[in-house]
């Protein structure tokens, strides 16, 4: 036994009995945490301590992937070195994030091929560092945007980019950074250059063996896509010689696609020459990914039939709005620019040219990129496309919700995970909804009610407007300020020196701010506290109509991390009327309070806002808190990330909070000076205007 | 200045026309009639008006609009001099008094007070009110004003209003297609075609991130920027890096992606 194992059986039952405990959920009579304690009571204290830490970590996401992670760590850390431990353990949580139990335990389930991957960590590349870059380097190569996700298998389904999470093929970080934007053009290229079209079905089926057809039209349109991006990227391509094959046939078929002029048809035509020839294609360079025609052809047709529905419904729409003959059509081409031909296009109405709205263009880009042209029924608006273009987008927030789990139609957030020390992407699926309205006399009752803090509000708010100040005796100015000259003059002829501050100047005080005005409509907030968060809403939109700030105000709610739901209640351009007053009177508790994923999307919507001051203000009742885990730290950890992002972008945080133990937790979210604690709702109606004038002062 | 001779262009400045905008502006220049240029930016709205300056031999006054320009910059002040109060033309009552092109670029930066200066000098009347001298300045026949702004980053609070808008003829630029860019960065730097058209094509990639990462992509003038970088001597994406990407943007994403683009497209050895 080595000096490293655990010495005593009491400390072999302590560890186990620790397990026991952390995977409580994931154990049953047959299966125990006796297991993995013994593989761990192999490793030393500091690295056991480690695993005890992870496993922890993971029990929060999933019992079962705890148990897999006790039950592998040993094996993992006598492979991996502690930073890359770290890395296999994220990458299997982000797995199972992404997709499912069953994805997150395969990587747990293999650290050797984690390690096979990546034999000298400290050079390998991983694909979460790479991907908001990558993402960028892909749109600027243009054609239809495209995802970035992770998968052991290289492909494309012509909406994502599945790349591996890790590549270590050189031997330095900087070469296997470069593979995987080789990687990231080739796979663009394939969807860009037209390699996948809606008839390919048809060509691969008229052979007996489809998936021999499929691999060996692959084969060949991986050559034509490398060939033409070398002529198109020499700087990312030039240097990567393709060596020929063995078979004089291939030979000949990928000469015949690398030619300047070489399309997929070409290809199509060498299929029915080598389909007879028994010799395997040559092996493909790891850069080509794997051709994945059957992925492809699916997400292809999904979208085709959505999109041509869309594109009629915008240009019916544009039709509505500009009476006339309507014609959309593909502009002159471009002879310099050939891989863009087709792909620009111009608006007429009578015949006069119009810049078309880049919705439009977008969709007609990404039908041409499918289909090779714009079909020319597309050219004209076809009457009402309406009824169809509710069948072909589920988008609509509330109808995406109803049923069943999906993310279409929401913002996706990233969540910080203060255990991992990293955030959980594309988390939180957050839907803005249009709060429910009611004609109840809510708010003139409560003008009412308040008469004299609403007039004292008023006049308060009116003196904080921006106005003309005269600015007098100074250096450069629009007048001249003629006591500040009669002074002067009688200080020179006394001999003195002549002043030069001789002028008025006008001095504007522009107010120039926007506020999003977060409410809290979570459960807790029931009964008189309600009532007072609505009075004390009516009563600030009222003194903020005075002052003439752009103002929104939102409420917010949800349960876990799929329905977080956004209630507009008054967005930055609306007028404060009746329609928004019916909302505020309407307002009613819902449940519960995941409060980072708001305020990432309020500072979304400031980012987009040109204002000189920018604020977020939330109005609270109690600590961030939601059903699937989301309390305590987490969500404290959390609301604080989502805070230092949002000041980040320029903007300032500010709190309104009625609980009032809110001065344990709001000064290491917020900063010592950037909230405020109201001992009693009550007082909320009457401090609110007086809250924010001291806050935009 | 006062006199506004001295700013007659002499040499001619080098223009790429893309459409008809030399007859239009010549014939609203024929007729009094005050011009409106939109476009975003670095796509040549100001080289346009220096050339036209020239062409039509005018003295050309340039004022960039900024937020603290009064109405008072633009058309004089009262200054003290020795004891006296002395009247002082700004740089638009020069050119309406001396006749010449006056060219307030990015005009929607300007305080709202400039425009009540400009509308009747932009209709029929074409006179410039002077409040502190108590009279108004019928404009010299030889004056035009062009004004110039970006629809595109302005925000919707920075809009031209229906009222200033419909007194101008209004001339709309672009980013010039492919084979125009080409031209002018050659003419404009002595660079290769052939290079030339990597940087035009460099110039297409950037603006594909708009709205991606970036509010606007590379200008026809930034293009020409890392031309002349290029042609002196500097690499391929070093020059782009420094002239498109760090001018761009500050996120260390976006500016790796656009070196990326620029390495991905000049011939050499690619790193990262």
């Amino acid at each position: 036994m080595s000096h490293t194992q655990i010495e005593s059986d009491d400390d072999l039952e302590a560890l186990e009995e620790r397990l026991e405990h952390l995977l409580a959920a994931a154990t049953s009579s047959r299966r125990t945490a006796s297991g993995p304690a013994q593989k761990l009571a192999t490793r030393p204290p500091e690295e056991r301590q480690l695993v005890l830490h992870w496993v922890e970590v993971a029990a929060r996401t999933n019992p079962e992937m705890a148990f897999q992670l006790a039950n592998h760590a040993a094996l993992a850390l006598s492979l991996l070195s502690q930073r890359h431990f770290r890395a296999w353990i994220v990458a299997a949580l982000d797995a199972y994030d992404r997709r499912g139990l069953a994805a997150g335990v395969a990587l747990l389930k293999a650290p050797d091929s984690f390690v096979a991957d990546d034999p000298q960590s400290t050079n390998s590349a991983s694909l979460s560092e790479l991907t908001g870059f990558l993402e960028k380097f892909v749109l600027g190569l243009g054609g239809r945007s495209l995802n970035i996700q992770a998968s052991e298998c290289p492909h494309t389904d012509t909406e994502t980019l599945f790349l591996p999470l890790h590549i270590a093929q050189e031997t330095s970080p900087e070469l296997n950074r470069l593979i995987y934007r080789r990687l990231a053009a080739h796979l663009w290229g394939v969807t860009r250059f037209g390699s996948f079209f809606p008839e390919l079905d048809d060509h691969l089926s008229r052979w007996p063996d489809r998936k021999r057809a499929a691999l060996i039209y692959g084969t060949l349109e991986n050559r034509r896509i490398h060939a033409l991006l070398i002529r198109r990227l020499p700087g990312l391509f030039g240097s990567v010689t393709t060596m020929p094959s063995q078979s004089e046939h291939w030979n000949q078929a990928f000469a015949a696609v690398e030619t300047l002029a070489a399309t997929r048809d070409i290809s199509l035509d060498w299929l029915h020459e080598l389909y007879p020839v028994p010799l395997p294609p040559p092996p493909a360079p790891f850069h080509y990914g794997t051709f994945q025609a059957d992925a492809a052809l699916q997400v292809m047709s999904r979208r085709l039939d959505k999109e041509i529905t869309l594109f009629r419904h915008l240009l019916g729409e544009l039709q509505q709005q500009k009476p006339g003959k309507l014609e959309f059509c593909p502009s002159s081409a471009n002879p310099r620019n050939q891989p863009e031909n087709g792909m620009h296009f111009s608006l007429r109405l009578d015949g006069i040219l119009l810049a078309p709205p880049d919705s439009l263009v977008r969709l007609a880009r990404s039908i041409v990129q499918d289909i090779g042209h714009l079909p020319p029924e597309l050219s004209h608006p076809a009457g009402s496309g309406g009824r169809d273009l509710a069948q072909a987008t589920t988008t609509a927030p509330h109808e995406v919700w109803s049923g069943t789990y999906h993310e279409e139609g929401a913002f996706l957030y990233d969540e910080w995970d203060h255990l991992r020390q990293d955030y959980r992407k594309g988390w939180c699926a957050l839907r803005e909804l249009n709060a429910p309205s009611d004609d109840e006399p809510f708010v003139a009752e409560t003008l009412h009610k308040y008469r004299p803090l609403v007039k004292r509000t008023r006049r308060a708010f009116e003196l904080l407007r921006g106005g003309d100040r005269r600015m007098r005796k100074q250096s450069q100015g629009d007048e001249i300020d003629l006591d500040a000259l009669v002074e002067a003059l009688g200080e020179w002829r006394r001999g003195n020196e002549l002043s030069d501050r001789l002028f008025r100047r006008l001095q504007r005080d522009d107010r120039d701010v926007a506020a999003i005005l977060m409410v809290d409509l979570s459960g807790s907030t029931k009964g008189w506290i309600n009532t007072a968060i609505r009075e004390s809403l009516v009563l600030l939109c009222e003194g903020l109509e005075h002052l003439g700030d752009r103002y929104a105000v939102y409420g917010f709610s949800g349960m876990t991390r799929k329905r977080c739901e956004l209630y507009r209640i008054k967005s930055l351009e609306e007028p404060w009327d009746q329609a928004v007053q019916g909302r505020i009177s309407a307002l009613q508790p819902l449940e519960y309070t995941r409060m980072g994923v708001f305020i990432r999307h309020a500072t979304a919507l400031l980012k987009k806002v040109d204002a000189r001051t920018r604020l977020v203000i939330t109005l609270s009742d109690g600590r961030p808190e939601d059903y699937d885990g989301y309390r305590g730290k987490t969500g404290l950890e959390d609301t604080r990330k989502a805070l230092i992002e949002a000041r980040q972008a320029g903007l300032h945080p500010f709190c309104i909070t009625v609980d009032s133990e809110a001065r344990d937790y709001l000064p290491h979210l917020y900063g010592p000076a950037r909230f405020v604690v109201l001992d009693s709702p009550r007082s909320l109606p009457e401090k609110i205007a007086d809250v924010y004038r001291r806050l935009t002062h | 200045m006062n006199d506004p001779g001295t700013q007659l262009i002499i040499r001619e400045p080098f223009y790429q026309a893309s459409g008809d905008e030399i007859s239009v502006f010549t014939a609203a220049c024929a007729n009094r009639l005050p011009l409106l240029l939109k476009g975003p930016t670095g796509c040549g709205k100001s080289r346009f008006v220096a050339h036209m300056a020239w062409r039509l031999k005018r003295p050309l006054i340039t004022i960039s609009c900024h937020e603290d320009m009064t109405a008072a910059d633009l058309v004089g002040r009262f200054l003290v001099v020795g004891g006296d109060t002395v009247w002082q033309d700004g740089p638009l009552t020069q050119a309406v008094r001396h006749g010449g092109i006056c060219y307030l670029d990015e005009i929607v930066e300007a305080r709202k007070d400039t425009m009540v200066v400009i509308h009747p000098l932009a209709d029929d009347r074409r006179i410039l009110p002077i409040e502190k001298l108590g009279g108004e300045l019928k404009a010299h026949p030889d004056f035009c004003l062009v004004i110039s702004y970006n629809p595109g980053y302005q925000s919707v609070l920075k809009e031209l209003k229906p009222s200033t808008r419909q007194r101008f003829v209004a001339l709309t630029f672009d980013y010039p297609d492919a084979h125009t860019e080409c031209t002018i960065i050659t003419r404009e730097t002595g660079i290769d075609m052939d290079t030339a058209s990597r940087l035009v094509e460099f110039g297409h990639l950037t603006r594909n991130l708009k709205g991606g990462g970036l509010d606007e992509g590379a200008s026809t003038r930034l293009l020409v920027h890392a031309a002349q970088l290029m042609h002196a001597g500097v690499p391929a994406s070093t020059a782009c890096t420094h002239t498109v990407a760090q001018a761009l943007s500050d996120d260390p994403e976006v500016i790796t992606a656009i070196h990326a683009l620029s390495e991905s497209l000049f011939p050499g050895p690619a790193r990262m």
